[in-house]
């Protein structure tokens, strides 16, 4: 659990920095940064459009009740430079997901993992990268 | 020619033929399955023996003899990766400067008493008034800065720089014409460049009175002037300095300097913020 909780700290980003290196549009009010949300379930939709992709899921409480949960993640221009496309999630897949509730919202947050039913990262993909190297140190 | 003679000659042409099949499948499967060109190579650019790109090789010249800036440009950032286990989402390379313009200065900006005041404001409403929260345009040289990237492209009397967010562009005139007097402010303002040497001068007048330099909320105002020196250092750097000269929001005239990494085989993808923009409803309540 400790892990997980470094992990997402680590993962959201440096205080402050979150909201906006994840999103670069947003405020970085949105999100309760420090809190977290855990849920499975199934997906329901999938928006795949700028300037964030959408992701909602049908979770069932611990009330037994159906509720459908919104998740934000970055731009679908960010995603396909990591190597998902538009089809990498669909309704009917069934996910694990954890991220950040938004402050005023009791049912939508920002994701930070994706996890097949079997505990596997969906989220896997990086671009090749070339990096120069930086004229000083203090430049990076 | 018994069956068993004419089985044998069709499975020895299989044979031969199979790796011709697999041959043509892996050529052409990538370009028939890619759905855009984000691994497609850059064409004409130095290489190392391995294909990857030179980017140590000498800053390309136009016919002209100037450094050409063409091509893709990304904050040059380090790729580490701040999620050991690789499944964090919302890891992005990201700009330091993206928050704070002035990180690297000692003493941070120098900012006005009415930039403090500005500045405690929007720091209070958490930021929520950031035009870029709103996909307003990528104004420079902010843009510079944002986690999208940007495409030079240069002509001798003309550079334009094209920007993935909002799909957005802004023109550096390389005529030799002067900066308007009292110009109708825009986002990026009005710009032309000069050469001293291989840097390229770029002067920016006319940019609005409420644009933001960075997250958190530096300003810069119409009373500003703006500086920027851009040398290619290499092949893969692009270094671009940034002066600004703005009494309304500054005490004193200041400059940093950041990186661009060129991006090599790949592709601009448009970014309209506006599209499908759910955000702003979350900042209310």
């Amino acid at each position: 659990m400790t892990n997980r909780l470094s992990r997402l700290a680590v993962c959201v980003g440096l205080s402050f920095a979150l909201a906006p290196a994840a999103s670069a549009h947003h405020s970085q009010s949105e999100y309760d940064l420090r809190s977290k949300v855990d849920v499975e379930g199934a997906v329901t939709k999938v928006e795949w459009r700028s300037p964030h992709v959408w992701v909602y899921v049908d979770v069932t409480n611990n009330k037994g009740e159906k509720v459908n949960w919104s998740f934000e993640l970055p731009s679908p221009v960010t995603l396909m430079r990591r190597g998902w496309t538009r089809d990498s999630l669909k309704a009917g897949d069934r996910i694990k997901v954890s991220g950040a509730p938004a402050k005023n919202f009791p049912t939508i947050a920002i994701a930070n993992s994706i996890r097949d039913d079997n505990g596997k990262p969906l989220f896997t993909g990086t671009t090749q990268i070339y990096e120069p190297e930086a004229e000083s140190k203090e430049s990076r | 020619m018994t069956p068993a003679v004419v089985r044998a000659i069709i499975r020895a042409v299989a044979r031969a033929v199979w790796p011709a099949v697999l041959l043509f499948v892996l050529v052409t499967g990538p370009v028939v399955a890619g759905a855009q060109w984000l691994t497609y190579r850059t064409p004409g650019i130095p290489r190392l023996a391995n294909g990857a790109p030179n980017l140590k090789a000498p800053a390309p010249r136009t016919p002209e003899g100037k450094p050409d800036f063409s091509g893709m440009w990304f904050a040059n950032v380090p790729s580490r990766d701040y999620c050991k286990e690789k499944d964090c989402i919302q890891e992005e390379r990201m700009a330091r400067e993206q928050i704070n313009l002035g990180i690297k200065l000692k003493d941070g900006l120098p900012y006005t008493e009415w930039s403090k005041e500005q500045m405690k404001t929007r720091r209070a409403n958490g930021g929520r008034e950031d035009p870029h929260a709103y996909c307003m345009p990528p104004n420079f040289p902010r843009a510079w800065t944002l986690p999208q990237h940007s495409r030079i492209v240069q002509t001798p009397s003309m550079m334009v720089v094209l920007h993935e967010f909002n799909a957005a562009y802004r023109e550096v005139y390389l005529d030799g014409r002067p900066l308007p007097v009292n110009p109708n402010p825009t986002w990026n303002g009005y710009s032309t460049g000069h050469w001293e040497g291989d840097t390229l001068v770029i002067e920016t007048n006319g940019i609005r009175d409420d644009m933001w330099l960075d997250i958190q909320g530096s300003p810069v105002t119409e009373s500003a002037r703006i500086t920027e020196r851009l040398r290619r250092v290499n092949f893969g750097l692009l270094q671009i300095e940034i002066a600004v000269n703005d009494p309304k929001a500054y005490t004193r005239p200041w400059s940093v300097t950041i990186e661009m990494a060129v991006q090599v085989d790949t592709q601009m993808l448009e970014e309209i913020c506006l599209d499908n923009e759910k955000d702003t409803k979350l900042f209310k309540k």
